[in-house]
Order: C-alpha cells, then sequence, then structure tokens
C-alpha cells in the first residue's frame, strides 16, 4: 500500500517534471503539429497497404471467373497505387523526421543555453560545493535525455500510437468479428509484455548507478594516478576498479536476462494471435461468416504489426524515466536560486565616477558567515578614501580574502552593507560593479586562444598597439615576444607552456587593460614562481596601484609597504588600523604578526 | 577473444535452430491457409495444424532466448576483461603519458570506446550471425518452394545494400564532425567553470555565453546535417521491404492465374518478407557497428600498446630488497620532446643529509627530483642510491623507500585518515594522528565535522590548497620513508606556519634523506646544502654560508629577501 503510494507520488512527479520539460516544446507548437500530421498520413497510408493486397488477392489473384487478361490488368493497377500509397509514406515519414530532428536540435539549445546561463551565474557557496564534473553531466547527458524524451519519446510515441490506431482502425474495417477477438485476446499478452518490460527498465537504471559510481572512481584514479604509482598503491586501485566494474558486470548480466526474454514473449503473443485469427477463420467459414483468402492474408499482416507499436510504446516508458531522471536533475540546476544576482529594480543607481565627496569603498559594519553562526567577519568597519591603497593583514582564516570576496560580491554580507561609491553593491548590476574592480587572483586563469585574446578578454575589440601597451606596462611585453609566435602564442588547457608566474604576468595585463578605477589585489601566496618573477610581479603590481584606490590581501612584504594604510585583522575584527610604522609602535599583535611575516625566521628558528 | 569460442558455437547453434524454426512456422500457414482456400480444411486438421504452429514458435522462441542471451553474456564478459586490462595498463604508464593525453579523452576512451566494442562483440555477433542464417535458411526454404519467387526476393537486396553502404560513409564522417563540436561545447562549458572566478571578476559572462551560443548552434547544425544522411535510411528501407512485397504479389498473382503457384505459397513467401526484414535491416546495422567498433578498438589499442617507459626490465636485480645510501646523479641529462630540460647534473647526496633544491621557474628542480623515485629516467647518465642505479632496484622496492609530496597533491575520495594512510596497509590511528601533528594538520582535522573520519574530495568537504598540502605531506611522512623528497610544500602557506612545519619536522627530516625544492631562504637556510639550478644545469652547491659569500643566484635570492626584511624595519 504504501510503496503504491509513493509509486503514485512519484508518477506525479514525473509527469510535473515532463510537463515542464514540454514546456521547452511549446515555442514550436506548430512545427509538433504539422509533424503530428504527417505521422497520421503516413499511419493512414502504410495500413491502407493490405487491403490492396487483399483486393489483389480476392478480386484479381483468386477471381478465377474473370479471364486471366482482365484480372492482370487490374493486378498491375492496383500495384500502381501501392506504389504511390508506399512511397508517398515513406516521402512524408522522412520529411516528418527532419522535421522532428530540428526541433529537437532547437530544443535542445534552448536548454543548454538556460542551463549554461544558470550555471554561470551560481553562487560561489553553490560552486565551491559543485563539482565541475556534476555540472557537466547536466550540460551534456542530462540535456541529451530530455530532448530524447521529447523527439524520440514524445513525437516517436505519438507515432506509435498513430500506427496502432491505424492497425486496429483498419482491422476493424475488414473484419469486425475477427478484430474484436484479436483486440480481445490482447490484455493478457501486453500484460505479459510489461512485466518483463519493468524487469528491464529496472536492471537498466540500475547498471547507469554502477556505471557512473565506476567511471567516477575512474576519474580520479586518473588524476591521481602518479600519487598512486608512487605509494606503491597499484594492487589497491586495482582491486578497488575491479570491485565496481564486476558490479556493474553483474547489473548487465541482468539486464540480459529480462532482454533476452523481451522478444521471445513478444514473437510467443504474436503467434498466439495469428493461431487464433486463423482458427477463427476456420470457425466463422462452418458457421456462414466466410472470411476471403485475402481478408486472412490482411489480417495476419495486420496481426504482426499490431505489436510493433506496442513494443515500441514499452521502450518509450523506459525513456520516459531517464528523462524523469535527467529532467529532475536538470531543473534541480536551473531551480537553484541565485541569491547574488542583478537587482530587479529596473533603474539601479549609477555608481558615482569620481565617488561624491564620500569614501570609494566602505564595509559597513559588517557581519559575514558562509554558513550559520560560524562568523568569518564580525561587525567590520572600513572606509577607503579615494586613491588611497589599504593592506589587510592577518594570519591564515582572519577573513581577509573574504573582504574582498564581498568586494566583488562573489558572496553577499550577511548584516551591514558594502558600499562602493556610496552605493551599496547589492543595488547596481553586477557587470557594472565588476568592471570597476579589477581582481589580482592567486590563480590566474586563461582562456584556450591566443595570449593576445586572453589580455583583451573582457573587451576583444581592443586593437593590437593597446593590448602590446598593457603588456608592456606590467613588463610581459618582453617574454611574450620572446615566445615562438609572440602575442599569437596559444594559451589555455592548464596553461600549456606557460609558467604560473607568466601567467599571472598576462592576468595582470588584463587589468591594465581594462583600467578599472578600483583595484583588489589577493597576494597570497602567488606559489611556484621564481624571485625574478616573483619582483616581475610585484613591479607591475605597484604600477597598477598607481593612482587607484587599492584593497591588497597582503602577505608581500612589498605590497605592505607600498600600502598607506595597513588594517589588521584578528579573528573577523578590525583589531587596529592605521601606517605600518604607527602601527608597530601601538599594537603589539601587529608587532607580532609582522614577525610572523617571515621576515626573521631564520632567527627564530 | 578466443577463449569465448565456445560461447561464439553456442551462439551460432541456437541461431541455427531458432532461424530454423521461425522459417518453419509459414510452411505450416501455407498448408492451413491453402487448406483454407480448396476448401479441404477440416477440424481436426486446423487443429493439427494450428497446435504444430504454435509449438514450432514456441521452439524457436526458447532457441532464441539463448540465441540472444549467449553472446550478450559474452559481449560483457569481454567489456569486463577490457576495462580490466585496461586499467592494469593505465596503472603502469609513466606520468609522461598523462600529459600526452587530456583525462577526458582517456575517459571517453573508458567509456564510450569500451561499450562500443562491447557492442560489437555482442550484438555484432548476435545480428550478424543471425542475419547470415536467417538469409541462408529462409533463402533455403524458398528456393525449395518456389525457385521463380525466391529470385525476385533475391535481386531486391543488392541495390539497397549498395546504397546503404554509400549512405553510411557519409553518416560516419557528419557523425564524426557533430562528436568534434560536442567536445568542443564540453571544453568551453569545462574551461568556463575551472575558471569561473576569473570570468566573474572580469565580468565576461556575456562573452562567455555568446561563444557557447556559437558552438551550440553550430553542434545543432552538424547534428541537422547528420540527420539529413542519417533519417532516409529507415524510410528507404520500408519502402524497399513494400516494394518487395509488390512484386512478390504481382509475380506470384501471375503464378497463381496460371495455375503454377498456390495461394497458400503467396501468403508463406509474405511471412517471409515480414520476418526477413529485421534481419536484413540488421546487415546494415551490423556493418556500422563493425565499423565504429573497429574505430574504438583501435584507440583502445592506441593505450594498451603504448609500452611501459618506467617499469622492471632486464637490468633489475630482484633480489635487492633494500634502497639506502647516498645519492648520486652521474652525467644526468634529461631531453623532452628534444628539448634538454636537464644537462650533465652530477651531484653527490650523502646519506642523512638534508638538500635544499632551488632555482629559477622551469630550471629543472621538480625534474631532479622525480628521477629519483623514477616517476621520469634520465635520457643520458645514471641516477644511483647507495651506488646502484635506480633502474635496477624493483620499482616497487624503490618508491617504498621514498616520500614524495607532489607540487600539486591530489587527495582521494576517503576520509582524511584514509588519506593519511594511503601508503600504508593497517595503519594505527595514534601514528596517523601522530603524522597530522608533525604535518601541522592536526588543529585542522579537530575542525572538520567528524574530525579525522570526515570525507574529504569530490563528494566531501574541500580542503583549503594549503591543508591539501598539509595532508599529502603526513601521507608521505606516514610510511615513515627513507628519503623524503618536499616539491614546494611550503609555498601555499605562510611563513608562521612554514617556521612552525619546519620546527617540527627538523628531527623527523634528519632520521633519513631528505629533498626539499623551495624558493625561500628562511627554507633552504634550515637545509645542510643548498643545490641552485638554472636552465637545467647545476650552477652552485654548497651550504647556505658558503653560498652567500659568492655571487651568484642564491646570494641574489637571500639579498632580496633580506634587503625585504631590513626594508620593513622602523627607521
Amino acid at each position: 500500500m504504501i510503496e503504491d503510494a509513493v509509486a503514485l507520488h512519484r508518477r506525479g512527479a514525473t509527469a510535473r517534471l515532463l510537463a515542464r520539460a514540454l514546456r521547452y516544446a511549446r515555442p514550436y507548437a506548430g512545427h509538433v503539429l504539422v509533424s503530428i500530421a504527417l505521422l497520421m498520413l503516413v499511419s493512414a497510408a502504410i495500413n491502407a497497404l493490405p487491403l490492396l493486397i487483399r483486393r489483389a488477392i480476392d478480386r484479381r489473384i483468386l477471381a478465377a471467373e474473370l479471364p486471366v487478361g482482365v484480372r492482370w490488368s487490374g493486378l498491375v493497377q492496383d500495384a500502381a497505387w501501392f506504389l504511390v500509397l508506399a512511397g508517398g509514406a515513406f516521402v512524408l515519414r522522412f520529411l516528418e523526421s527532419m522535421l522532428t530532428a530540428w526541433i529537437g536540435q532547437r530544443i535542445v539549445h534552448n536548454v543548454r543555453m538556460d542551463a549554461f546561463r544558470r550555471a554561470q551565474s551560481l553562487d560561489m557557496a553553490m560552486l565551491d560545493r559543485t563539482p565541475i564534473g556534476r555540472l557537466m553531466t547536466r550540460l551534456t547527458s542530462d540535456i541529451e535525455a530530455v530532448q530524447r524524451f521529447i523527439t524520440e519519446g514524445l513525437v516517436g510515441g505519438v507515432a506509435d500510437l498513430f500506427m496502432l490506431i491505424g492497425v486496429v482502425g483498419f482491422m476493424w474495417a475488414l473484419d469486425r468479428r475477427l478484430a474484436a477477438w484479436t483486440l480481445a485476446a490482447l490484455p493478457p499478452m501486453v500484460a505479459a509484455l510489461a512485466w518483463v518490460n519493468v524487469r528491464l527498465r529496472r536492471a537498466g537504471r540500475e547498471i547507469r548507478t554502477r556505471a557512473s559510481a565506476l567511471n567516477s572512481l575512474l576519474q580520479e584514479q586518473i588524476a591521481g594516478m602518479t600519487t598512486i604509482q608512487l605509494f606503491n598503491r597499484e594492487e589497491h586501485a586495482r582491486r578497488q576498479h575491479d570491485e565496481r566494474n564486476d558490479a556493474l558486470f553483474r547489473a548487465h548480466l541482468d539486464e540480459v536476462r529480462w532482454f533476452s526474454l523481451y522478444w521471445p514473449v513478444l514473437e510467443t503473443a504474436q503467434a498466439v494471435s495469428m493461431v487464433l485469427v486463423l482458427v477463427l477463420a476456420v470457425a466463422g467459414r462452418s458457421s456462414g461468416a466466410a472470411v476471403s483468402v485475402g481478408a486472412l492474408a490482411a489480417f495476419l499482416a495486420y496481426v504482426r504489426e499490431l505489436y510493433r507499436p506496442i513494443g515500441a510504446l514499452a521502450d518509450k516508458a523506459g525513456l520516459l524515466q531517464q528523462a524523469a531522471v535527467s529532467a529532475e536533475r536538470l531543473f534541480d540546476l536551473l531551480d537553484t536560486p541565485v541569491t547574488i544576482a542583478d537587482p530587479l529594480a529596473a533603474a539601479a543607481p549609477e555608481i558615482p565616477d569620481p565617488p561624491a565627496g564620500g569614501p570609494a569603498i566602505r564595509f559597513d559594519h559588517v557581519w559575514f558567515a558562509y554558513s550559520g553562526e560560524h562568523w568569518v567577519l564580525q561587525d567590520v568597519d572600513l572606509d577607503i578614501r579615494p586613491g588611497e591603497s589599504v593592506a589587510v593583514v592577518g594570519t591564515t582564516g582572519a577573513g581577509k580574502s573574504t573582504l574582498a570576496a564581498l568586494l566583488a560580491r562573489f558572496y553577499d554580507v550577511t548584516r551591514g552593507a558594502v558600499r562602493v561609491g556610496g552605493v551599496d553593491v547589492r543595488e547596481v548590476p553586477l557587470r557594472d560593479l565588476r568592471r570597476r574592480i579589477g581582481l589580482v587572483l592567486q590563480e590566474p586563469f586563461l582562456f584556450s586562444g591566443t595570449i593576445a585574446e586572453n589580455i583583451a578578454l573582457a573587451d576583444p575589440a581592443r586593437p593590437r598597439a593597446d593590448i602590446e601597451a598593457a603588456a608592456r606596462f606590467v613588463h610581459a611585453h618582453e617574454f611574450i615576444e620572446r615566445l615562438p609566435r609572440g602575442y599569437d602564442t596559444l594559451a589555455g588547457e592548464r596553461g600549456g607552456t606557460l609558467s604560473a608566474g607568466e601567467k599571472q604576468l598576462i592576468a595582470l595585463a588584463r587589468i591594465a587593460l581594462a583600467a578599472p578605477p578600483l583595484l583588489v589585489v589577493l597576494d597570497e601566496a602567488t606559489s611556484s614562481v621564481d624571485s625574478e618573477t616573483e619582483h616581475r610581479i610585484q613591479q607591475a603590481i605597484r604600477r597598477l596601484m598607481r593612482g587607484r584606490t587599492t584593497l591588497a590581501i597582503a602577505h608581500r612584504l612589498s605590497t605592505i609597504r607600498d600600502a598607506d594604510r595597513i588594517i589588521v585583522l584578528r579573528q573577523g575584527r578590525v583589531v587596529a588600523q592605521g601606517p605600518h610604522e604607527d602601527l608597530l609602535r601601538s599594537s603589539p599583535y601587529y608587532r607580532r604578526l609582522y614577525e610572523l611575516l617571515g621576515l626573521d625566521t631564520a632567527t627564530a628558528a | 577473444m578466443f577463449e569465448h569460442r565456445g560461447a561464439v558455437a553456442l551462439s551460432v547453434a541456437c541461431v541455427i535452430a531458432a532461424v530454423s524454426a521461425q522459417t518453419y512456422a509459414p510452411v505450416v500457414i501455407r498448408g492451413i491457409v491453402d487448406g483454407l482456400a480448396a476448401g479441404a480444411l477440416d477440424r481436426a486438421g486446423l487443429w493439427r495444424g494450428t497446435a504444430l504452429f504454435l509449438a514450432v514458435t514456441l521452439a524457436g522462441g526458447a532457441a532464441s532466448l539463448w540465441m540472444r542471451g549467449v553472446p550478450l553474456r559474452m559481449s560483457h564478459r569481454v567489456e569486463r576483461a577490457l576495462r580490466r586490462d585496461l586499467f592494469r595498463h593505465l596503472a603502469t604508464l609513466d606520468p609522461g603519458f598523462y600529459r600526452s593525453i587530456r583525462t577526458g579523452d582517456l575517459m571517453t576512451r573508458m567509456v564510450s570506446d569500451v561499450a562500443m566494442v562491447r557492442e560489437f562483440v555482442g550484438q555484432g555477433i548476435l545480428q550478424g550471425v543471425r542475419s547470415a542464417v536467417a538469409a541462408i535458411v529462409a533463402f533455403g526454404a524458398m528456393l525449395a518452394t518456389s525457385p521463380r519467387l525466391m529470385l525476385v526476393m533475391a535481386a531486391l537486396y543488392p541495390p539497397l545494400i549498395l546504397v546503404f553502404f554509400l549512405l553510411l560513409g557519409l553518416i560516419r564522417r557528419r557523425h564524426e564532425a557533430a562528436q568534434e563540436q560536442q567536445a568542443e561545447l564540453s571544453n568551453h562549458c569545462q574551461e568556463t567553470f575551472a575558471g569561473l572566478r576569473t570570468v566573474r571578476a572580469l565580468a565576461v559572462e556575456h562573452l562567455r555565453e555568446a561563444a557557447f551560443e556559437r558552438h551550440s548552434r553550430e553542434a545543432a547544425r552538424r547534428n541537422l546535417a547528420l540527420a539529413w544522411v542519417q533519417n532516409p535510411l529507415w524510410p528507404l528501407f520500408g519502402f524497399a521491404f513494400a516494394a518487395s512485397s509488390l512484386a512478390l504479389v504481382l509475380v506470384g498473382g501471375r503464378m497463381i492465374m496460371t495455375g503454377r503457384l498456390t495461394i497458400g505459397t503467396l501468403v508463406q513467401f509474405q511471412q517471409y518478407l515480414l520476418y526477413l526484414q529485421w534481419p536484413m535491416l540488421a546487415i546494415g546495422w551490423t556493418a556500422s557497428l563493425i565499423q565504429r567498433g573497429r574505430a574504438s578498438w583501435r584507440r583502445l589499442s592506441e593505450i594498451l600498446e603504448r609500452a611501459p617507459v618506467i617499469c622492471d626490465g632486464p637490468r633489475t636485480d630482484g633480489s635487492l630488497r633494500v634502497v639506502e645510501g647516498d645519492i648520486e646523479f652521474d652525467g644526468v641529462s634529461v631531453v623532452v620532446e628534444g628539448r634538454p630540460l636537464l644537462r650533465d647534473v652530477r651531484l653527490r647526496i650523502p646519506a642523512g643529509r638534508v638538500v635544499g633544491i632551488t632555482g629559477p621557474t622551469a630550471a629543472g628542480k621538480t625534474l631532479l627530483a622525480s628521477l629519483l623515485p623514477r616517476l621520469l629516467d634520465p635520457s643520458e647518465g645514471a641516477v644511483r642510491i647507495g651506488g646502484r642505479d635506480v633502474r635496477e632496484y624493483p620499482l616497487a622496492t624503490l618508491r617504498a623507500a621514498f616520500g614524495v609530496v607532489l607540487q600539486e597533491p591530489v587527495l582521494f575520495s576517503d576520509t582524511l585518515a584514509g588519506n593519511l594512510a594511503f601508503g600504508l596497509e593497517g595503519a594505527e590511528d595514534e601514528w596517523l594522528r601522530r603524522v597530522a601533528w608533525l604535518a601541522h594538520l592536526h588543529e585542522d582535522a579537530q575542525e572538520l565535522p567528524q574530525q579525522y573520519e570526515t570525507l574529504v574530495g569530490e563528494r566531501g568537504v574541500t580542503l583549503s590548497g594549503g591543508q591539501r598540502r598539509r595532508a599529502a605531506l603526513g601521507r608521505a611522512l606516514a610510511r615513515r620513508p627513507r628519503y623524503l623528497v618536499l616539491d614546494d610544500v611550503f609555498s601555499a602557506v605562510d611563513t608562521q606556519t612554514e617556521a612552525a612545519i619546519l620546527a617540527k619536522l627538523g628531527p623527523v627530516l634528519r632520521e633519513g634523506t631528505a629533498l626539499v625544492v623551495s624558493h625561500r631562504a628562511s627554507t633552504l637556510r634550515r637545509t645542510d646544502f643548498i643545490v641552485v639550478l638554472e636552465e637545467g644545469r647545476i650552477t652552485a652547491v654548497g651550504p647556505h654560508d658558503e653560498l652567500i659569500a659568492r655571487p651568484g643566484y642564491y646570494r641574489d635570492l637571500v639579498r632580496r629577501q633580506e634587503l625585504e626584511a631590513r626594508l620593513e624595519e622602523p627607521a
């Protein structure tokens, strides 16, 4: 009982999901209707063929009372009709399939764009928890499953349904008694088919679950193969892989069992129906309801055709379930609430440039927690004047990077507000906000394309001269020129031949080109950079800072040195601020921190 | 595949049985229809006929149960074995191989290509054998019944198959084009999501979206181009069968009119026509399966034929059980794709010493370190430990002596404790806590939801870069290695944490031999001596005091870092 209720509930959910998937087909309702009309024509034409065969047999071939010449010309005439009908049906079927394919591709494109847009705008908090692989599955296989359901499943299902209706209709027209009996015998056979089908689909689901478990393990093992080898864990990895491989194998065997049963059941059902038709035909003759030989031949053809759409419809049910799972995951993505979004108000305030009088950046009693009450920032109240450069220092986990993330609105404050030029960052369009901020990330990312394209990422129309000027400004020009193809060298796919430091310089050139009024520097640990490149990066950052309001999350001494003011963060609170010299005198904590910043670890040891 | 010969033979036998029964059924129908047409069929005859028909059908059904089950089960066995072999092989391939192939490509091969080969084996054999047997048996039966009608049916297939093959080539090419675009689309997504912080920081979402839209439209266009050649296939075959049916009625009808054929025979032939529909279509399907299966098999063979470069070989001395002694680089050069990355490196590291390795980016520091546990073999010269070439030690023995922390460490989907114990069999909790403490990870662990039992990685908690490195350090220390290689472990931790770790680590480092790759003077000055690598060559070797006394990279490095320190001092 309970299981039934759950199943019923699930069915309701499935129906809702699919109804929503169908909404993507709505813009093409007209095309779908044309497609369905074509399907009806195809069904009518194809199912009329056995009638022609009957006429050929009864009125021409077996009409012994007529002269052979008349019968032959009649037969040729029937054949001509047959050819026209069959040819027309198959041309229409081709046209219909192209129309359906077109609709399917349009739908895929639309869903894909929606999913991409949503995935791209997901909150950082959400993205931190979502592996890229999962997003990729949504955008590829899940979308395809939904599309298959709509085109193959739905349009295909309608096609099957019309074929079924066509067959039954023509059978009915041909001989009601035979048709009635044949249909009456149908339910038990359909039940048997359904029974096998349910198990077949269940096995299919199990296969997909286990295959994805195997593949995610494999992906991880491939990524960590060097580690596995270094730790001599190959055997362990093999065992893990074998385990999931075997589990998948067993699920496959289960599917084979039901799959091999499916066709024999279908064939037996067909045979039983044929026997029924034959027996009834003979029995009918003795009771006076004669069935002509031609009608019998046509009937036998119909009985065969009867099961094909039934079997296909059952397969569509499998498609439906698969699509429902995919649709659910896809809609989960599309429904994921995005809190960091453009303001709804049509007339969003503009950030005044330069800011009218007040501070360029203001953290107004900001509280922030990634979750619950684990405060990362507590009541941070800060003003940064136009043109001022401020360095934030503190130990790991003091909340320094969070300040930068809040300013660029990667996250929203829990309490308080962040204001740029006097305007709450939540009230301006994201793009307007972020375009005014040059963010120097710890791990710069290059996209596939040339170096020039990467520098001009935000504005592809910029002329080469500007790009080179930007690269010169951050001292990246020299090394770029030395590359074999200069600015046209391909970057991306893990940066290829570029070192981490070179990537950072290219990222800095990006900012130099965009020339935003505000600069946020996350200079924590530019790892794996030699000191010479490091030196160049620091120089570049210094040049970028010149004349810009800067918030630097500082680890480098040079950054601290160049700052007009230093903010000391301790466990999410501002404990001191002021110029370096003042702080050294006034704040014992800063003094300790400053010592710990690695200036004299040698003597400390 | 030879071990599956029995299964193949059994499938063939089952196919013959099934097809024979299914070919005989129309013969029974002929009898009934002819009896019916002549009015000669009595009730007993009808029952006999229908009973026979049902019996034959059921026998055919039973045989077809096996006909499908046997080859399909076999195909899954082949698939399982193939996956197993592939993975075993992958585990023997060196980092060079993994750099040469994108993970996505490798996964595609391991997932789609393996599945394609399975289809090729299972469905290929099933449908191929079935089509062949069905054609032979059914045409044999037709030949026995009416040679002339059989010829009519036989004449219809060859042109069809020819047209089909032409279409097939087109389909394959367009299918590949569509797949390529799909990969393009995936790469674009992958890249966008991986670089999302940059995308956001630059506010270029709209540009990424526009590019994605172009890719998506192109994918749709190529899929439609594929549909133009793929979709006519079924209607074409359907039409061909309808035409055959027509030809049958025309020729057969003419023969009946002249009394050379019975109506029962015509019905029998019509049943054959219907029965052969799928097996004939399956010829084309099988052909495409074979083509795609072969292509997939080729891609998999490329992996399987890739000989492991780093493995035990004829030089391996199986009797070597212990790796100990001094490390010696004797004229070591490494050339990768024609570029010399290390040139004639000569270096001796006495056992028990801690050596710092420094130098500009891409000077070959990581490369030098990775020669020791044989992640790479030198192109020239030799790396020796205890006087023996590292290639003489059994690989597992050699690596067991090493604890390596890579520059970009990978943790696995397991608990934190599981990750720390990765290199061990049956590690004690006490020991894991100790190494976590050494790696300055214990406090972090205490703050995780389930402490050491917290799942990390894809499905668990995401650790920060610094935590990942410290976990990797703990993992390396846990196996009590005689040789420790730390590649830039401290760059992601602040100097305070670095100092704390180094203080704890000091005694541990001195228990064995350690190679520490670093850019920081604070780390390097704690080592016994420092090796400076520049453009693949050793330019200086010596203890800190000695190196700062003479001009060179190291003195510049230390000076710069000291200068910064002094600049900070209050005036």
